[in-house]
């Protein structure tokens, strides 16, 4: 995308994210040609819609369409069955001639009528080793409305058991490379979600008067806030750079690393913010909630971080270092 | 020459001089023999063109994008030829004299300094002024045979090495604060300097007092206009900050490369061996996006804090996992790489302290970043 064009399209996605949510925000996005966009510069489409929903604390069927893009599939009316929560493995697993599913989905769910599960180590109807993803009718699945931490984010638990010949298609796919996009944009959104916890507070700390001063003018809070800066600035430099080569661990280091700032920002701006952060009166609860949520989707933060520090003891080699 | 040129052509040229390149040391060596290794490093690569690479050519640069500096460093620092930290003043020195020296000046001095005949220092803090820069007290005052310098500056990185000092003196009252400066291109063999190293914690002599009693410096020398050199410090930090953590960033991913290839089994905490590889990559990424602003003919101000701050908390995340992981060495070993280990962890306790505190960094975040107002 040029950089004149990206910054309309940046200005369409935010207004869009400010202004709608859910259903209303997946026809917003149909009507600015997001999923074209996800098409021409999947690393511009999808870092820009992420942060926005991050910043507006609000979600649309953009992972569903992203995921099922990926896989190779029609993304219309289609949600993606994802993992468990805190898990990265795929949702579905074989048992004899049954196919077993069990994970999340997003609150697109409602408003798809197929539903893509992607199982580990089954064979492909083309013969191929590794993942396959079939497609399912939508009511196949039973279903259980998440209130939990964050309720308007409006996930499913979903489970289920059927036979494979009920499926509709199914196609040998690479889980972890499908996996990482969609950690990549969950990166975004933490980042997004972090920016409006640093600004809320940042606001706070130039309003409030304690001691005859603004408590912004105190260094504690300003060096509270400068570190949550310096957090996010650092996670979304290790994401922009992670699209460079969006392999699978790249894209966890740069998930779990936004989501260990944004929860630093969280700890941050909840302090500054104090008594009037603790209350449902003022909306950062809704980001803290949203933050913690996201740090454990697609891989808990502090799970993939433990696994890359696995990984490079047991090789004693480090990962990839994207060049100059 | 475009980067991808002049990767292959470096490293091609690089694979085949390994031997004339090499330090003739193990281990970390002493001062002395780091600054002969630096000095031929220097003149090699500059004899051969591509130290001069990315400089401009009125000051002997073969021109081009400062990625080229950026890479030199970093694949020099990579293979373990040079110490970063002396290896990039001449990335924060070098553009000062470029764009504040007289041209005559700049074009007479700046290729000595990339070829390695030459050391300069930064004469900034001193024993009154540390984080408070403005307040610097080293007196100098217009005679007719030039300004004459009376005080005394601390922290002063290889002053007992150096040729040629740039200096921020004190022209106006010391009330004037920030405005009334004047830097200064001062030669150290003059008359009245006296240098003083100071040995530090991690046993180096690196940092030195250096005393200025009546030392006249000519007229012409002044950088910038008088009472304004201020601004010529303003504009030196974001080199700082800038392609020499490129470098720096080069040299912690060899030392965590080495540490997990040294460390015996168990001794290293995944969680935190995975956190901060996270963070210096995340630091690496931020500083390539820092390269790439500057070679798009960006000015690089206050955000270059943010990349101060991430390079000195990588730095000492991994440092604090070599305390693990090679504890025993750190704390028992007194082989060379051993001595070495040691010396960096001790070195990397003063990240958070150098080249403006992580404190100040802080406060310049919440100033002018995240527009805090003033903090008083």
């Amino acid at each position: 995308m040029e950089a004149t064009e990206r910054v309309l399209f940046e200005g369409s996605v935010r207004h869009a994210t400010s202004n709608a949510d859910g259903a209303a925000l997946d026809d917003a996005m149909e009507e600015l040609g997001w999923r074209d966009a996800l098409q021409a510069d999947r690393a511009a489409a999808v870092s820009v819609l992420f942060e926005c929903q991050g910043v507006t604390t609000t979600d649309s069927a953009a992972l569903d369409w992203l995921l099922a893009g990926a896989l190779g599939a029609p993304t219309d009316r289609t949600a993606v069955v994802l993992p468990s929560l805190r898990e990265t493995s795929a949702p579905g697993r074989l048992d004899g001639g049954r196919c077993l599913v069990r994970g999340l989905a997003s609150a697109a769910l409602d408003r798809c009528d197929r539903v893509l599960v992607v199982i580990e180590g089954a064979d492909g109807a083309d013969g191929a080793d590794g993942a396959t993803v079939v497609g399912v009718e939508a009511r196949q699945l039973e279903r259980r409305r998440v209130h939990g931490l964050d309720q308007s984010l409006g996930l499913f638990e979903v489970a289920g058991e059927f036979e494979l010949t009920v499926v509709a298609s199914s196609r040998s796919t690479d889980w972890p490379s499908t996996l990482a996009l969609g950690q990549l944009a969950l990166g975004h959104q933490l980042v997004g979600s972090g920016r409006t916890m640093l600004e809320q507070a940042r606001t706070h700390a130039l309003e409030r008067t304690q001691f005859g001063r603004p408590i912004g003018s105190f260094q504690a809070v300003r060096h509270r806030l400068a570190e949550s800066l310096v957090a996010l600035e650092a996670a979304a430099a290790l994401l922009d750079a992670a699209w460079d080569d969006p392999s699978p661990v790249t894209a966890a280091m740069a998930k779990a690393f936004a989501g260990r700032s944004a929860r630093t920002v969280a700890r941050h701006c909840q302090q500054v913010l104090a008594g009037i952060g603790f209350t449902t009166e003022h909306p950062l609860h809704r980001s803290v909630r949203r933050t913690i949520v996201l740090d454990q989707l697609l891989g808990a933060g502090s799970v993939l971080t433990r696994t890359l520090g696995a990984d490079i003891l047991s090789s004693a080699a480090l990962p990839a270092a994207f060049p100059l | 020459m475009e980067l991808a040129d002049f990767k292959a052509a470096v490293d091609d040229w690089l694979d085949a001089h390994e031997g004339d390149l090499a330090p003739t040391f193990a281990g970390i060596g002493t001062l002395d023999e780091q600054m002969a290794q630096l000095r031929k490093v220097m003149r090699l690569t500059y004899d051969a063109g591509f130290m001069r690479m990315g400089w401009p050519a009125r000051v002997g640069g073969l021109e081009g994008s400062n990625l080229l500096r950026a890479y030199l460093g970093e694949t020099l620092t990579a293979r373990d030829l040079v110490e970063p930290g002396i290896y990039s003043m001449p990335e924060v020195l070098a553009p000062t004299m470029i764009d504040y020296a007289p041209p005559e000046l700049a074009a007479a001095m700046v290729p000595r300094l990339l070829r390695g005949e030459e050391i300069w220092c930064q004469g900034f803090s001193e024993p009154g002024t540390g984080s408070n820069l403005a307040s610097l007290a080293c007196r100098a005052t217009r005679t007719d045979a030039g300004w004459r310098i009376n005080g005394q500056k601390v922290w002063t990185s290889l002053a007992q090495y150096a040729q040629r000092c740039v200096l921020l003196t004190r022209t106006g009252t010391t009330a004037s604060a920030h405005k009334g400066i004047t830097a200064l291109f001062v030669d150290m063999d003059s008359a009245g300097i006296t240098v003083r190293p100071i040995e530090t914690m991690h046993g180096a002599q690196e940092f030195c007092e250096v005393f200025f009693d009546d030392v006249v410096v000519p007229l012409d020398r002044v950088l910038g206009e008088v009472d304004r050199g201020w601004s010529i410090a303003m504009d030196l930090l974001p080199y700082e900050r800038s392609t020499a953590l490129w470098h720096r960033a080069a040299y912690l991913r060899r030392r965590l490369e080495q540490l997990v290839a040294a460390s015996p089994p168990g001794t290293l905490d995944p969680v935190a061996v995975g956190q901060a590889t996270e963070l210096l990559w995340a630091f690496r990424a931020r500083s390539r996006a820092t390269q790439r602003r500057l070679a798009a003919g960006e000015t690089l101000g206050a955000e270059t804090s943010v990349d101060k701050v991430l390079v000195a908390t990588a730095e000492q995340a991994v440092f604090d996992l070599v305390g693990e992981g090679l504890g025993v060495e750190v704390t028992l070993g007194d082989d060379p790489a051993s001595q070495r280990w040691r010396a960096e962890f001790l070195y990397s306790r003063a990240a958070t302290i150098y080249g403006g505190s992580a404190e100040i960094q802080r406060n310049i975040i919440a100033r002018r970043l995240l527009e805090l107002g003033a903090d008083r």
